[in-house]
């Protein structure tokens, strides 16, 4: 009955999945490890006699062919039931909220997500009918919900009095007031208190189960992540919280309501699809997904399940190939092993789930999964192997989703979010720093000054610099963006307080890559006061002779400043505890121009920026063969983000350079073919580029 | 302590090494004085200064703590540039990670040449002896061999020589070497909040081993 020793890849105690999802088992942790211990539902049990039985909602809850199938929307007739237990209901997709988190927060009991088991998900899938059964909605405030409820407020006061009692309600609803049929906040008042019920014993656990692990959790918050750092303090945090999970309360409602006009079904109050794309979306999307459905949705966004179908058994072969690595003792030969092996422990050391147990040596069971991911990644892309940041990547997938769709989402976000950003020469990650500071010098001109002025002080020492373009930041990136640099390769984990991150993570799946840059052109937007606050002073009367004022500037002056700047682009990121700081004042700002950034901009921007570093190496190259110092031109840098203006510089240098290969041009106009919304017309910028391209042959 | 009002000298140093060593935890105990088993992996860089008090003199010095995966090292020599102090860290209990130090030091050598710059060689994880790969006499040859100024293991763990590594890179620098040393004009003392210098004295410092020192 143990099938998933088979497999040989995965240690006995992966095999085993913990089910112990009431109150009371929680006991059976210390037993599982080796044994298939009676008592406790061994996943083999659950998973060989799963057709025959129509299951206690425990087993079925726990067996990830059911978590798969509900997330499918493959669902056997068992299925429904579980959803008359709340204990049991989420397990699904979000293994820490909504299950460890909720009752025994210390440890994930669906130990490893299973990844073992991934065969029998298949073979079932399969054998299955896809019977869907009708939900109803209103099944998510049953009553073993409320009596949980009953438990959670009895416990930490956080009632659901809390919500209309708070004085900030109104504050907010004008940030939520872009949901025109909003008479539901105010109508449906029972059933928002009931919800507000529900969410709050998932949003303020304080479980009754948490005596074994010596943990507190009061201090950590939904998440397990300790919620004092060095740049919050717990009081801080909590006065936070108690508005802002309140706001999340108020969310979730609008979002149920929204799911179920669109006649989508929210399963055991976890949806498994969402409505198609729409402006109105959008906003939701940008006001926060509910936490406890961030997994589901973040892997629909992010079209996992497309992914996952086409490479079906990609992730358990890879898991093979990584048992047969150790069974060789081949681990030496690859590089990465070593590497990932050192960043296990040191991703999320202060996540009670990335822990030890007190008074245990065992791993725990996410750094389990952490290090399969990992592992699998590195032998999968072996173009980036493993990279650090993608730990943290990958623990927080982990935190929200199982081990293989965390494997898929980190292949998603390194290839299609990220590209190239993590590869072993990181260029993706200068060139998202060069668009990064594209868009300053666009959208936040005075903070840009700044920059560059520290920036040619900076280069003032290196050779060759007079001689090139502007664009020099480009090719030679000024030293803050090794800071920004972090907050594209970890996706702002680390950078950002957790909230807030994951709001960011919640628009970037919705809306594309270009969330990120507009998310850190709001950071430096609602820094920049800080930012421009201790800038040199004689700066002020010299704004248009610059070349004057650096030669002015005292370097310690100019040295100083550079400091405080990086201390602040640093520092201030993470004390931006409220997401909304963010959203309200600036994503939602219409007016703001930087909120016309778009993928189409992000994308030409990612494709500039190649091709100009490209050429600039290039450059750089034939001036070390030939000794050449003819200056680089740099005619037509003056321009912005808008139009082609771009192109037509990348292509009037690329006309110049007569050195530049024809696979070079090529490739620099291929890449440039995009749509613009602004400024030029599709049709005109067609017709611009064609003329300079003949232009440019002829020319040969 | 009117100097601190004045003028500061600042000093760059920049923290080097392979991932995993210790370099964040040995700036964490300089720092404040703390240790923690696990720290968050570093990516890309992180900043922090301090002011130090020693013989009188007061220095700022600028902190640069880098990440340590090889992949990293192509976006870091600009942090060298300008360093004054690079600080090599390696592993006592990893021979890889001592092997790499090669690596960095040459990127300092690169950027910086090497009479501009104090080399400092630092094995971590003293305190794990059992687990040792590398001893320090060989620490000691691969110092000189590598012409650093400093050579010291320690142990960030049992805060063990990590004040006299800093003590004695203070003493190696032009501040403290003679009175002809020109502090940058510094009028723009920053006393931002955002600014968390800190002062320590370490004149008196711990009794605790001195580390093998070549200078």
């Amino acid at each position: 009955m143990r099938e998933g020793d088979m497999q040989g890849y995965v240690e006995p105690s992966a095999i085993r999945m913990k089910v112990s999802k009431s109150f009371d088992d929680d006991s059976s942790l210390s037993k599982n490890n080796s044994n298939v211990t009676s008592g406790d539902f061994d996943s083999g049990v659950g998973m060989n006699t799963r057709k025959n039985q129509v299951a206690s909602q425990n087993i079925t809850m726990n067996n990830p062919i059911y978590s798969m199938k509900a997330k499918f929307g493959i669902r056997s007739p068992s299925v429904p039931n579980f959803q008359d237990s709340l204990y049991s209901g989420n397990n699904n997709s979000t293994p820490i909220l909504n299950n460890s988190r909720r009752f025994d927060p210390g440890i994930n009991k669906n130990e490893s997500n299973n990844m073992d088991t991934r065969k029998y998900w298949k073979e079932n899938a399969d054998v299955d009918s896809a019977k869907e059964t009708p939900i109803d909605n209103n099944k998510t405030h049953d009553d073993p919900a409320m009596s949980v409820i009953d438990l959670y407020n009895d416990d930490d006061g956080y009632s659901r009095n809390n919500r209309s009692s708070m004085g900030h309600q109104l504050e907010d609803y004008h940030l939520e007031s872009d949901d025109e049929e909003d008479e539901d906040s105010e109508n449906n008042h029972e059933s928002s208190e009931m919800l507000a019920a529900v969410s709050n014993a998932e949003f303020l656990p304080k479980s009754i189960t948490l005596n074994r692990k010596e943990l507190n959790t009061e201090h950590c918050d939904r998440y397990g992540f300790k919620k004092k750092n060095n740049y919050v303090s717990e009081e801080t945090y909590n006065a936070w919280w108690e508005d802002y999970s309140g706001y999340c309360i108020r969310r979730k409602h609008k979002w149920l309501l929204l799911l179920q006009k669109s006649g989508l079904p929210v399963h055991n109050d976890i949806p498994v699809r969402f409505p198609p794309h729409s402006e109105k979306l959008k906003r939701y999307v940008r006001k926060g997904i509910p936490a406890e459905w961030r997994g589901n949705a973040w892997w629909y966004f992010a079209r996992g399940q497309e992914k996952l179908n086409k490479n079906k058994d990609v992730y358990s072969n890879l898991l093979l190939k990584m048992g047969n690595l150790e069974d060789e003792t081949q681990k030496g030969k690859i590089q990465d092993l070593d590497v990932i092996e050192r960043d296990l422990n040191r991703t999320f050391p202060d996540n009670i789930h990335f822990q030890k147990e007190a008074f245990s040596t065992k791993e725990p069971v996410m750094i389990k999964s952490l290090r399969r991911v990992l592992v699998a990644f590195s032998l999968y892309n072996t173009k980036i192997g493993y990279c650090q940041s993608m730990n943290f990547l990958a623990g927080l997938l982990l935190l929200f989703m199982d081990e293989e769709k965390t494997f898929w989402m980190l292949v998603i976000i390194t290839s299609r979010y990220l590209p190239g950003v993590h590869n072993v020469n990181l260029e993706g990650v200068n060139i998202d720093q060069g668009v990064l500071l594209l868009c300053i010098r666009e959208y936040l001109p005075e903070l840009w000054t700044e920059i560059e002025s520290s920036y040619n002080g900076y280069t003032k020492n290196t050779p060759n610099n007079s001689a090139n373009s502007k664009n020099l930041f480009l090719l030679k990136l000024p030293p803050i963006t090794l800071c920004t640099a972090s907050w594209f390769m970890s996706c702002f984990i680390g950078v950002l307080p957790i909230e807030t991150t994951l709001r960011i993570w919640d628009c970037m799946f919705y809306e594309d890559s270009h969330f990120l840059f507009k998310a850190s052109l709001a950071i430096f937007k609602i820094c920049e006061p800080d930012l421009l606050k201790g800038k040199p002073s004689h700066r002020s009367f010299s704004q248009y002779s610059l070349t004057n004022t650096k030669q002015h500037r005292s370097n310690a002056c100019q040295d100083d400043y550079d400091m405080q700047m990086f201390q602040v682009i640093q520092t201030f990121p993470k004390t931006i505890i409220d997401p909304n700081d963010i959203f309200e004042k600036v994503i939602f700002k219409r007016r703001l121009q930087l909120n016309r950034l778009d993928q189409n901009e992000i994308d030409k921007c990612r494709k500039y920026v190649a091709v100009q570093r490209q050429k600039h190496k290039n450059y750089d190259d034939i001036i070390g063969k030939l000794g050449n110092t003819s200056p680089f031109d740099e005619k037509s840098d003056e321009q912005n983000l808008h139009g082609g203006k771009f192109i037509d510089n990348s292509i009037n240098i690329l006309g110049k350079d007569l050195k530049m290969t024809s696979e070079m041009v090529n490739e620099a106009l291929s890449s440039e073919v995009y749509d613009f919304k602004r400024g030029f017309s599709g049709v005109n910028w067609n017709n611009s580029i064609k003329e300079r391209v003949k232009h440019m042959r002829k020319k040969k | 302590m009117s100097r601190a009002n004045k003028s500061l000298t600042k000093y760059k140093i920049v923290f080097l090494g392979e991932q995993g060593v210790g370099k964040t935890s040995l700036i964490t105990r300089f720092m404040y004085d703390t240790f923690d088993d696990h720290y968050q992996a570093t990516i890309g860089i992180d900043f922090l200064s301090k002011t130090m008090y020693l013989d009188d003199k007061t220095i700022r010095l600028q902190l640069w703590d880098t990440a340590g995966q090889e992949r990293f090292r192509s976006l870091i020599p600009s942090y060298i540039r300008d360093s004054r102090v690079a600080i090599v860290v390696y592993d006592i209990t990893k021979k890889k990670s001592f092997e790499y130090i090669d690596k960095w030091i040459e990127d300092v050598k690169t950027e910086r040449g090497s009479e501009n710059v104090i080399l400092c060689i630092v094995g971590n994880k003293s305190d794990l002896s059992d687990e040792r790969q590398v001893t320090t006499e060989e620490g000691e040859a691969k110092a000189k061999e590598l012409g650093a100024t400093i050579f010291m293991e320690t142990s960030t763990k049992a805060g063990h020589n990590v004040k006299n590594l800093f003590k004695k890179i203070a003493k190696s620098l032009p501040e403290f070497q003679n009175s002809d040393s020109t502090p940058l004009d510094d009028n723009n003392e920053s006393n931002t909040a955002n600014n968390k210098a800190q002062v320590i004295d370490i004149s008196s410092t711990e009794n605790e081993n001195q580390g093998n020192c070549q200078c």
